[in-house]
């Protein structure tokens, strides 16, 4: 799915033909396959992700295209094309495939090609990592393509409740792939959440404060922060699942105490950030495209941005209105009914933002004007239909049926219809070549007849119960005419790849700016950009966009017949694109450009997803901690071997491989002004790894409080192991700090020492806890055992796969370390320290929640 | 920054607070008192290691929030959650 792509080819006409290979890195043009292989460019990345998740869609669809053949009219057990349980998988993988592998994805193909640009960056702040994200993404969904040859795949619906979600209920191994492919599409969520904000925050070009970042970028700032915090939930629902079917854990059998209700708070807490971590970047392609085409800067601009801001904070305070209709006490119904209909208020803003935004503009009606303009009908319906559900009262009558069907899939599919737009919008941008206006517009017409023939029969036939194949006969005509429009909608994107498909090869070229009145930095640019984005360093500083070149006179007269500057403002600043000529002294340092230009190639990300990919699919048959017996088991454990090797080698393959990020002149880094990239990227992962542990000590509070908090005796009867160990942690943790110590000093030995004492200890840790888990399984108590036993042995054993990890780290620092690394530059001494010392806190309320009360 | 002595310093209050969280769990104190000394008594902990090791003191106090609302949204979690069942 990643070969032949039309965008890339036409990239390679477009002048793309970079074939860098200064830095000892081989990079080759956007015409060979190996690129895509090694590549680290964020536009490539973006390219990739598109592409890929165009394919996810079509797989999401056919699926979808199965249901609504198997519903043209109401079946019993056996009838219609689909089985009882195949229709159950169809049913659970349509959901899970568009929801993570074709929605957000696609949102971030646009993500990783245009935010660089709108910021002024030459990439992201960690393109390895931005690639790792890409490889890790696309793994996941291979892993998650296998499920279905293992049995059958996940069939327990998107939502993955319990106790359907346990092995008691849902046997397959596919099943459990499915839930480890989910955990390797979170793994590669959270890369990219930390390289976008640490990016965004940190790699604005000078005088692109954030009031006067672009809306789009501006939505997927927010994107990102919903989605650090609230994968990192979903992670650790995903964890706590896998458990239960790998290793045997209970906490959501149905014997354990509110095991069904700890899944949906987990999942809901992600889930509902969830909704808007899809719509915004929707709702971003919107805000700019109507802007262009409305020739006319967003009305109440500022206001439009806080009701953002207010809808990503909200977000995580209304998850438990997906929970009306279980045991939760009324009291906490009613504050989330409040909540809800709360954040449905800056939604009113912005839609009417929009609105006003058109009424005093000049509307041009291109292709993505009309796609976004469609969304933002579609939205105004999905949105009036949920407020409907947010009302305690009424969830009772609609819950469970297609009422929340239709009026989900009005937001969502609203949201794609929005991105198609953005796809228009974007392509002469990322192909140099325009798509053909007229079927760009018959697809409009297509998949808006398309989408509303399928989804608002489905209002009308609303007593419809969800997820089932029988339905009340009367109902039956709404059905045939939706399943009509499932395939008119789903044709129509026939009409697209056949269009862009084309145009990208024989399309008339595109110029810079083919949007008159388009005013964000990418649109000063050529079509497609070059590598390394702009010639000279971007600024605002004048509150417009100019390039500061080291050459004499700058190039790029023809760029000035595009927007010119005051008189098309996009809000903040504008890019009127009138290169600079600038003699002061902040030019951007050409000889350090030529002694570490940035890197653009690495395998290792590839290698490495190929790794965890295989680990992962080696360790799906595990049940009760065991493989199957026979050929089959012993195929899997190498597997899982034979993935680990890999992934470790990469690892340390992609440490030693020298590879410079981006050279960036600091411009505005609010609020991270004067910290390195490299420890602000640390802190937001140690800040989303809060949430993890959260999300697991979460689940070991509530499930206490459902069981009686004071009648639950900790698992170990001696607390002294696990004082023992706090004492090592604790004392490993002031080796480190000796070691960042040693190493300012440039005391090589003072270092090498602390940094072994360091790997020393954790080893101690491990042995010691070890041998308690040890005497703990000899007295009868296992995983399984109980629910009591089951948070203590994962939730300290989440803790000990933190400190192997860590130990990894701290061998490879003391071997690097001894042959003289790091005392020129300690960072990594220091970030491994930040690191180290999280386990250690961890490990403070650990110790006394599941040792002494 | 800070001097190897303080840093030594907070090691022996870290690893002596440790030992009296286990010798107020064995002083006969009734069970929810016990539990608030002891809590404290680790939430004191972690904020010298994330105030000194980390040296989260010294840096930009935006990276402190930034760990505040990690905190916050894992704590808005588990006590809504755990209300929700009362």
């Amino acid at each position: 799915m990643t070969d032949a792509s039309p965008e890339r080819d036409a990239a390679a006409d477009g002048g793309h033909e970079v074939a860098h290979d200064d830095h000892g890195h081989d990079f080759p043009g956007t015409g060979s396959i190996k690129r895509w292989f090694v590549t680290t460019n964020h536009k490539d990345v973006g390219i990739l992700y598109i592409v890929t998740s165009l394919f996810f869609l079509v797989l999401g669809g056919v699926l979808a295209w199965l249901m609504r053949i198997q519903l043209l009219a109401p079946r019993g057990l056996g009838e219609g094309i689909l089985a009882p349980v195949a229709y159950n998988q169809a049913v659970s993988a349509h959901g899970l495939l568009m929801v993570f592998w074709f929605l957000s994805p696609f949102a971030f193909g646009f993500a990783n090609y245009v935010v660089p640009l709108q910021l002024g960056a030459k990439d992201l702040a960690f393109p390895r990592l931005n690639a790792l994200s890409y490889w890790l993404y696309l793994f996941s969904g291979i892993l998650f393509g296998v499920s279905f040859f293992q049995g059958g795949t996940f069939s327990g619906g998107w939502t993955m409740y319990a106790p359907l979600s346990v092995p008691t209920f849902t046997p397959d191994v596919g099943a459990s792939t499915a839930v480890l492919a989910l955990v390797l599409f979170v793994a590669s969520v959270t890369v990219s959440s930390v390289n976008f904000l640490t990016t965004m925050h940190r790699m604005r070009a000078e005088g692109l404060t954030l009031r006067n970042v672009p809306l789009f970028s501006w939505t997927i700032l927010l994107t990102a922060w919903m989605m650090l915090f609230a994968f990192a939930a979903l992670l650790a629902a995903l964890l706590v699942l896998s458990s239960d079917r790998l290793l045997g854990t209970t906490y959501f059998a149905m014997e354990s105490p509110a095991g069904a209700l700890l899944w949906t708070h987990l999942f809901w807490f992600f889930g509902h950030p969830e909704v808007y971590i899809v719509f915004f970047p929707a709702l971003g392609v919107m805000a700019e495209v109507f802007q262009t085409f409305t020739g006319r800067r967003i009305v109440g601009r500022k206001w439009f941005i806080l009701a953002m801001v207010l809808v990503a904070i909200q977000s995580f305070a209304v998850w438990m209105h997906h929970m009306f209709l279980t045991s939760i006490n009324l009291q906490v119904k009613t504050l989330f009914m409040i909540t809800t209909i709360g954040i449905s208020l800056p939604f009113d803003l912005m839609v009417f933002a929009l609105i006003y935004t058109m009424l005093k503009g000049k509307i041009r009606f291109t292709t993505p004007f009309l796609f976004v303009f469609g969304a933002l009908l579609l939205f105004i319906i999905g949105g009036i239909t949920g407020v409907f559900l947010g009302a305690v009262v009424l969830d009772y009558e609609f819950r469970g049926t297609y009422w929340v069907v239709a009026h989900f899939h009005y937001v969502m599919v609203g949201g794609v219809t929005a991105l198609v737009g953005g796809l228009y919008y974007w392509f002469p941008k990322m192909t140099g070549r325009m798509y053909d206006e007229f079927l760009g517009k018959l697809h409009f017409a297509v998949y808006f007849v398309g989408f509303n023939l399928l989804y608002f029969p489905l209002f009308v036939a609303w007593e419809t119960p969800r997820r089932v194949f029988d339905y009340a006969p009367e109902l039956a005509p709404w059905h045939q005419l939706a399943t009509v429009g499932g395939f008119v909608l789903g044709l129509s994107f026939l009409i697209m790849f056949y269009n862009l498909f084309k145009s990208a090869f024989v399309g008339d070229p595109a110029p810079d700016n083919p949007w008159e009145y388009a005013t964000t930095a990418e649109w000063a640019v050529s079509s497609p950009p070059p590598l390394e984005n702009f010639d000279g360093t971007p600024t605002y500083r004048n509150g417009h966009l100019e390039f500061l070149d080291a050459g004499e006179v700058a190039p790029g007269e023809d760029r000035s017949d595009g927007p010119t500057g005051a008189a098309v403002s996009d809000g903040g600043v504008t890019a009127s694109a009138t290169t600079a000529v600038t003699a002061d002294a902040e030019l951007p340092t050409a000889e350090a450009a030529e002694v570490e230009g940035p890197s653009h190639a690495s395998i290792w990300p590839f290698v490495l997803s190929a790794g965890a990919f295989l680990v992962l699919l080696g360790l799906s048959p595990l049940q009760d901690a065991a493989f199957p017996e026979g050929m089959v088991g012993a195929a899997y454990a190498t597997t899982t071997v034979a993935g680990g090797v890999v992934t470790l080698g990469s690892l340390v393959a992609m440490g030693l491989e020298p590879f410079h990020g981006p050279v960036f002149e600091e411009g505005e880094a609010w609020p991270f002004a004067g910290i390195d990239n490299g420890k602000v990227g640390m802190w937001i992962f140690l800040a989303s790894d809060v949430v993890l542990f959260g999300g697991f000590l979460g689940a070991y509070v509530f499930t206490r409080v459902a069981f009686g908090w004071t009648g639950w005796e900790p698992i170990p009867s001696d607390p002294i192991p696990g004082l023992v160990n706090t004492y090592i942690l604790l004392t490993s943790s002031f080796t480190v700090v000796l070691a960042l110590v040693a190493a300012e000093k440039k005391h090589k030995w003072g270092l090498v020492t602390s940094l072994g004492a360091t790997f020393v200890l954790g080893i101690g840790f491990l042995v010691n806890k070890g041998l308690e888990w040890q005497h703990l399984f000899h007295e009868g108590l296992w995983l399984s055992t109980n629910v009591r036993a089951s948070t203590f042995f994962l939730t300290t054993g989440l803790h000990a796969a933190h400190v192997i990890a860590g130990l990894v780290i701290a061998l490879y620092l003391t071997a690097r370390a001894w042959r003289g690394a790091y005392l020129e530059d300690s960072r990594s001494v220091e970030y491994f320290g930040l690191y180290w010392h999280f386990v250690d806190i961890v490990w403070l309320f650990l110790f006394p929640l599941f040792y002494i009360l | 920054m800070v001097s190897t002595k303080l840093y030594t310093a907070i090691y022996v209050v870290l690893f002596v607070s440790a030992t009296v969280q286990v010798l107020v769990e064995f002083a006969g104190l009734s069970y929810w008192l016990a539990f608030g000394v002891i809590m404290v008594l680790s939430a004191a902990k972690a904020v010298l290691v994330a105030a000194y090791f980390q040296h989260l003191r010294f840096e930009p106090r935006s990276l402190t929030y930034l760990v505040g609302i990690g905190l916050a949204a894992a704590l808005a979690l588990t006590l809504a959650a755990s209300y929700s069942l009362l």
